[in-house]
């Protein structure tokens, strides 16, 4: 009798483990696997947004499979390149600078969503960059409005105030940091002369681009570039104010950990800087603006992405649906990652919201949000092309003997011959 | 009559044994030799590929990145193989000799770098070798250098720090050769010269080392072949950098395929570069190293 009753829950229990791995295994074939990189950025963001459609689709799962940028884009090349499908995501994020290279060295390996999304609710420049004859690939996310993030206490120590840093020229910028680190020891800035972000960053706050309108390289024979260069050179012959870091983990634990008092970059840093969890501490001014070129702005782009999704994905209505549900339209849902992550989504509806009127007490009650919408649209307008990080790995290989005190001028043809090779 | 059958069946099902092997080696093989040959010659980027002819060897000469790829590679082979492979020979000969304590704690300690995984001791070296890692809080702790040196950030040292990464990885590898080799020596030999009362340093020079000459050879070439391939660290290290100087010809292949627009067909001329430095420098050193009769 109790040898029966045990065989009895026995089977019950082969049964129900093999309802359940049946359960597992059909869970499986509704995932939505996702690649992107920063898990405190992108990775919150589409968390989010997963979360947002579990209201309405609660059997809905999104594995979220986050890597360093670089790999993302490189993993996704190789296997593209391998043409095999297999392993590869539903949804992944490219890098506006990156987009087209993609979409035209493998043609037919994203799914065109035109009957997805309505892309005219979207901003313009950054369906353009994810456009290849009538087709549109993308789910435009971010913008990579650039701001210059400061811890305001120290500077504060320095003697400087908010309104000490309104719209500057680098050269005062110089200045400050020097005074900076005279007073404090800590140097204004840290930089990772394998990539030359800032540069991107002084570039396109100029209106210039490394491309001229035909997609020639323009780097020798553009005041703009020279101006930038001269710049950033100047920036490097002042040791005292950077830091020299090495890859991405580097650079972030540098400002988070207190080891530098600002960073320029774009605001999807926001997301770092906030799970630091030092609120009050920061501040946002705009970034500083290049002498001697006309029309250099206060504002410019650094980075800003795309989801996309792969033709080959084997849950294509799910996918689909999910991106046009809450990317396209959940407005509750952009509110919430431009206040908790700093991403400011693309979609135009979005900036009418409460959020964006509000203030952050992360940042000191700045209204951070108002001053990015009004810098973004102060942004200059540039074609990116499709050779953005050839360019920038010529422009770094200069860095160390611009560091040293070499001729700018010998640099830029040294980085345009470069550049010429890469670029064939 | 019967014997030609016979042979005949014998080469049948000889031929039925090698066929699967044959085949694999065909396909996984054979095949992409061949097929990187063909796309050598083909231009165009990602997958729209056409043929060019020798356009991807013009490139390739006015090409100042793959012309310091290539003079990195050389130099890391230059300076880095004769440095390891004379700490192996070294290491092999002293701890060979049984007078030294704890012989068999030496030979595993030195050996165990050379089973660990590329990618987990590069990074081990990345934060080793930071600007705020433990290489220049020892060093200027004990007022080595001044201040803290820029390890990864400075053209010089970044070479430096993939050196000493991968002599620090193969050293060991390559003196279990040695070791086994040195086993393989008659110690009548020895014997004879100790009689003859030949000091230390000449058995080693004039009989150690000619007798592990073909193993020697070996090493040289394998090490050659591995340097001129040299991926892992400068990828997980430096990443090429600072300015290209640690860039090596496989890793402007990678850069070329993966990193970069991709140019599936020059990458495959670079990485025919590398086949005829392979092919040109074994040949070298078996040269060197022929007997003379």
């Amino acid at each position: 009798m109790k040898l029966k009753a045990k065989a009895r829950s026995f089977a019950q229990g082969v049964i129900m483990a093999g309802i359940s791995v049946f359960a597992v295994s059909a869970a499986q074939a509704e995932d939505v696997t996702v690649w992107a990189w920063d898990p405190n950025f992108n990775g919150a963001a589409m968390q989010l947004a997963a979360e947002h459609y579990k209201r309405t689709n609660p059997d809905f799962n999104l594995v979220f499979e986050v890597f360093a940028r670089e790999e993302v884009e490189q993993k996704l090349q190789t296997q593209l390149a391998a043409g095999t499908t297999q392993g590869l995501p539903d949804i992944v994020l490219i890098e506006d600078y990156s987009a087209q290279k993609f979409l035209l060295s493998f043609p037919g390996a994203f799914e065109p969503l035109n009957d997805t999304l309505d892309y005219s609710q979207f901003a313009d420049y950054k369906v353009q960059l994810a456009t290849v004859g009538d087709q549109t690939y993308s789910v435009p996310f971010d913008s990579g409005v650039t701001g210059w993030f400061y811890r305001s206490d120290i500077l504060e120590e320095a003697g400087y105030g908010a309104d000490d840093l309104e719209n500057i020229t680098w050269n005062r910028f110089i200045e400050i940091a020097k005074d900076v680190h005279a007073k404090t020891g800590k140097p204004m800035l840290s930089l990772d002369l394998n990539d030359p972000g800032m540069i991107v960053v002084m570039l396109q706050s100029t209106g210039s681009w490394f491309f001229d309108d035909n997609g020639e390289l323009n780097l020798v024979n553009n005041p703009a570039f020279r101006a930038v260069m001269e710049t950033y050179g100047e920036i490097l012959q002042t040791p005292e104010i950077y830091k020299v870091v090495n890859g991405w983990a580097e650079y972030t634990s540098s400002f988070t950990g207190g080891d530098v008092a600002s960073t320029i970059t774009g605001v999807w840093i926001t997301g770092t800087i906030k799970a630091a969890d030092m609120p009050g501490q920061w501040a946002v001014a705009p970034i500083p603006r290049i002498e001697g070129v006309e029309g250099a702005r206060n504002a410019s782009n650094l980075g800003g992405s795309s989801w996309y999704v792969l033709a080959s994905s084997d849950n294509m209505e799910t996918t689909k649906d999910f991106l046009a549900t809450v990317w396209g339209n959940d407005i509750d849902f952009y509110q919430e990652i431009l206040v908790g992550q700093g991403a400011v989504g693309s979609l135009l509806r979005v900036r009418e919201g409460e959020a964006y009127q509000s203030s952050d007490d992360y940042y000191g009650g700045q209204p951070v949000w108002q001053n990015f919408s009004q810098w973004l649209g102060e942004i200059p307008g540039v074609d990116f092309g499709i050779f953005t990080y050839e360019v920038r790995s010529a422009i770094a290989t200069q860095l160390p003997d611009i560091a040293n005190g070499g001729d700018i001028d010998q640099a830029i043809q040294r980085a345009e011959a470069e550049a010429r090779v890469l670029t064939q | 009559m019967v014997q030609t059958r016979l042979g005949r069946n014998e080469s049948i099902s000889g031929w039925m044994f090698v066929t699967p092997a044959l085949v694999l080696v065909g396909l996984f093989m054979i095949w992409p030799i061949l097929w990187s040959l063909w796309m050598s010659f083909q231009t165009g980027r990602g997958m729209n590929l056409s043929f060019g002819g020798l356009a991807n060897i013009q490139r390739l000469g006015a090409d100042p990145i793959f012309l310091t790829a290539l003079t990195n590679t050389l130099i890391f082979l230059a300076i880095q193989v004769p440095i390891m492979i004379l700490l192996a020979l070294v290491f092999a000969v002293l701890l060979n000799s049984p007078r030294i304590w704890g012989r068999g704690f030496f030979r595993t300690a030195i050996f165990l770098p050379a089973v660990t995984s590329l990618v987990a001791y590069s990074i081990l070296f990345k934060s080793m070798f930071a600007t705020d890692g433990l290489m220049n809080h020892v060093a200027v702790g004990l007022g080595l250098i001044p201040a803290p040196i820029s390890w990864l950030g400075h053209p010089f040292w970044a070479k430096v720090v993939i050196i000493l990464a991968i002599t620090w990885r193969w050293t060991g590898y390559n003196m279990i050769f040695y070791l086994a080799a040195l086993q393989n020596i008659d110690k009548s030999i020895y014997e004879a010269a100790r009689i003859d009362g030949i000091p230390a340093w000449a058995q080693f020079f004039h009989i150690t080392i000619p007798m592990l000459k073909p193993v020697i050879v070996f090493t040289t070439i394998i090490s050659t072949i591995g340097t001129l391939q040299l991926f892992d660290e400068v990828q997980n290290i430096t990443q090429g950098g600072p300015s290209n100087a640690t860039l090596t010809l496989s890793q402007y292949i990678y850069n070329l395929t993966f990193r970069f627009m991709p140019s599936f067909g020059y990458a495959a001329t670079v990485s025919y570069v590398i086949v005829l430095l392979v092919a040109i420098l074994s040949f070298i050193q078996f040269r060197v190293a022929r007997e003379r009769r």
